[in-house]
């Protein structure tokens, strides 16, 4: 069963009178608790492919199906529930909010979501800070966390809504490689015992061996899975 | 809205340079406008304290056909109408319980004549029994020189204004009768000290009067008094200072009115006894005309010296109005045989028992009236003052404009910082986006924050303001001169805040948070994951 499924996307962007294409016609299924590494060099496309399938960016053309909904069709409101409820983000820069705590910011899609209790909520943030290692960090705010540690926070908040999908653009680009050994680890990991569809973007040909399928893309087009 | 709190209040830590600029802009408009806000009451409450307790009362009885309310600074020449009857009004004010006392009195304008060819000069008169003067405005008075007219007998209590005003017009000083070493000799008193006053270079001194009374509608009769004292309204006399105050019998003789002592002494005709005994819709049928009774008098076109009883010794120094001088008569003279309420007034002025409700007590008042039968209204204060009345509103109002400029530039400068701030966080708000935040959750944490800031701040602000005024207030700065006492509302600078002005704080700085916030929020709502991504 396909969670994702991408027809004849392509994406231009507008440099001035220039019109750059990052995505040029892309057709891509991935199953149900599939692992996908999406390998290409810096500017091909990796981001816009991620952006896309994460409702962060919309495609110039082409059908985008996550979790059975047409992307394309849906509004902000429906865009922003859908990322809510299904889908989980790392981000390259760790992305989190400095003025919560580790165990706060874990919460926070849970609280934005309101469908568990309060004390439900921190018992859920504490297991995931508790499963990515950082079960002594919860009131540490991020600036008071080290990159990697950063990290696994950002995997934790990414999976603690047990989403369908977890986007992660390129997590281990700016850690040490033995901190980006053990993020890929975690997410294996979560990957074999929630069933949780990762789909991460790396230029690093390392980190291969921790994904299900790679999918290679060469100026905007897939070269190969 | 827990989160929302705890992150915004977080923020603004986190955030603290820009916390203080916004918070410091707010205190100060909220200081500011409090303080401003606490000046304005407090003459507010002070113009009322002073109008009310020494010159108008809280209510002011005028005849049903008065056109105007502002009946003591009205354009110059505009006649008062008389008001008859005052027997029954005082049968109606008798025994209300919210009124505290009364006075009749005539008001309207003479015009001094001046008798050395030059210019006449115009001046307000009022018309009183002094000694219900005393009782009614104790202590509002304070005499600079001569005396108090004798209980009962013709007299003449000169303001400064006024006399400065004729001085400025008809180069005339005058002084009291009591002193009469340098009176009639031109320049004579130059230099010269009366017992407080320096005689201004080249001023006749005089120490009578004649005055004609005058209206738009026609000139009465010439009387001559002599001039008993000269004295200051203790408070606001720049505005009060040029009223002067005559004896109600003279007062009546001058505008051409009935005197009681005609009445009662039987030398008022059949035909005007008649006239009198009419109510004004009579008076209307007899005259065809407006109802005045004024000109079915034939004016008596005489100048009649009313003759006095020797002045008694100067007092030694500057008295009021609870001088023994003023206290009810014992013996009168040509005006002391008569029923003083026989004859015509223009106004009663009402005094209300301290918490009365003046509105409804105007209306309750304006129903017995109209039930009574008698033609006149009550009109408040404020009205009876004309501009001046509103003077502190209009102050008010200016006020108002002032601190919603500072408000405007306040504005603009927390939006400036805001926006920057919120342009700064766009990777935070873009990510908070992508993990599916709203963009009410966006909004409400701007408006937290802002909010947070304003009460924090604005509300030091106002506290501190608040604390200013009560400590400034117990100072009770006192001052004699008229333009700080124009000001004070009063001679006492007593600045007070009322729960409506720190309601209209609150709702000012509210509106400023809210004004500030807009274009940011708006801003910080358009953030999208993808400009998060791109900041990256």
């Amino acid at each position: 069963m396909n969670i994702i499924e991408i027809r004849g996307v392509t994406k231009d962007y507008t440099l001035g009178k220039v019109k750059v294409p990052a995505l040029r016609g892309i057709d891509l299924d991935i199953a149900k608790g599939d692992l996908v590494s999406v390998m290409g060099p810096s500017g091909s496309g990796k981001t816009t492919l991620l952006n896309i399938i994460g409702c962060i960016d919309l495609p110039t053309s082409g059908n985008v199906k996550v979790s059975g909904r047409e992307l394309t069709l849906l509004s902000d409101k429906e865009v922003t529930n859908l990322r809510l409820h299904h889908l989980g983000f790392i981000f390259q820069t760790f992305n989190l909010i400095p003025v919560l705590t580790s165990i706060e910011n874990v919460e926070f899609p849970l609280l934005l979501q309101k469908r568990l209790s309060r004390p439900e909520i921190r018992k859920r943030a504490e297991k995931f800070l508790d499963d990515v290692g950082l079960a002594g960090y919860g009131h540490h705010r991020p600036a008071e966390l080290s990159g990697g540690q950063r990290q696994r926070v950002a995997i934790a908040r990414a999976l603690v809504t047990h989403p369908d999908i977890v986007l992660a653009d390129e997590p281990t680009a700016n850690l040490d490689s033995a901190t980006g050994a053990s993020i890929l680890e975690i997410m294996k990991e979560m990957n074999a015992r929630e069933q949780t569809t990762f789909v991460f973007s790396t230029h690093d040909k390392n980190v291969l061996k921790y994904a299900k399928t790679v999918v290679q893309i060469v100026d905007g087009r897939i070269a190969g899975a | 809205m827990g989160l929302i709190l705890k992150m915004a209040w977080r923020n603004l830590f986190r955030h603290r340079g820009q916390s203080l600029v916004i918070g410091t802009i707010l205190f100060l408009g909220a200081f500011l406008m409090t303080l401003g806000n606490g000046v304005i009451t407090g003459m507010d409450r002070g113009l009322r304290n002073t109008v009310v307790n020494g010159f108008t009362g809280d209510l002011i009885l005028v005849p049903e056909r008065q056109e105007s309310d502002n009946v003591f600074l009205q354009m110059m020449g505009r006649g008062i109408q008389p008001l008859y009857g005052f027997p029954a009004i005082d049968s109606v004010l008798r025994g209300i319980p919210y009124v505290a006392r009364y006075l009749p009195i005539g008001k309207n304008m003479a015009m001094v004549l001046n008798e050395d060819e030059g210019n006449a000069t115009p001046l307000y008169l009022l018309g009183v029994d002094f000694a219900r003067y005393a009782k009614m405005f104790p202590g509002s008075l304070a005499l600079k020189d001569g005396r108090f007219p004798r209980p009962g007998m013709p007299g003449l209590l000169l303001p400064t204004g006024g006399r400065k005003g004729i001085h400025d017009r008809a180069n005339t000083w005058f002084v009291p009768a009591s002193r009469d070493s340098s009176i009639g000799a031109v320049g004579a008193g130059a230099g010269a000290e009366t017992q407080r006053d320096t005689v201004p270079k080249d001023a006749i001194v005089r120490s009578s009067m004649v005055m004609l009374g005058f209206n738009e509608d026609n000139s009465t009769t010439d009387i001559r008094l002599d001039v008993d004292g000269i004295f200051r309204f203790r408070s606001l006399n720049t505005i009060f200072g040029n009223f002067a105050l005559v004896d109600i019998e003279s007062y009546r003789q001058c505008l051409g009115y009935f005197q009681a002592s005609e009445r009662t002494q039987g030398r008022m005709s059949g035909r005007d006894s008649a006239l009198f005994s009419l109510g004004e819709e009579d008076l209307d049928a007899q005259f065809g005309m407006q109802s005045e009774l004024a000109p079915a008098v034939s004016p008596v076109r005489k100048v009649r010296r009313v003759r006095k009883e020797k002045a008694p010794p100067l007092p030694d120094s500057t008295v009021t109005v609870e001088s023994p001088v003023m206290q009810t008569p014992t013996t009168r003279g040509l005006a002391a045989t008569a029923d003083l309420d026989q004859g015509a007034y223009n106004l009663v002025l009402v005094l209300l028992e301290p918490g009365a409700d003046a509105a409804k007590s105007m209306t309750d008042l304006n129903g017995r009236f109209q039930d009574a039968k008698i033609g006149v209204r009550a009109v408040g204060w404020k009205d009876s003052l004309g501009p001046i009345g509103s003077m502190a509103t209009l102050i008010k109002g200016a006020l108002f404009l002032f601190v919603s400029f500072l408000f405007v530039v306040a504005v603009i400068i927390i939006i400036n910082t805001l926006t920057m701030a919120a342009l700064e966080r766009t990777p935070e708000l873009g990510m908070m986006r992508a993990i599916g935040a709203r963009k009410g959750f966006v909004s409400l944490m701007f408006l937290a924050e802002t909010g947070l800031l304003s009460l924090f701040f604005g509300g030091l602000g106002i506290v501190s303001g608040a604390v200013t005024v009560e400590i400034v207030s117990l100072f009770k700065i006192a001052s004699e001169n008229d333009v700080l006492q124009l000001f004070f509302g009063g001679d006492t600078f007593r600045p007070a805040l009322s729960a409506g002005d720190f309601l209209l704080g609150f709702t000012q700085l509210g509106l400023v948070a809210l004004a500030a916030v807009l274009y940011p929020l708006r801003i910080a709502r358009r953030v999208s994951p993808l400009d998060a991504v791109y900041k990256e």
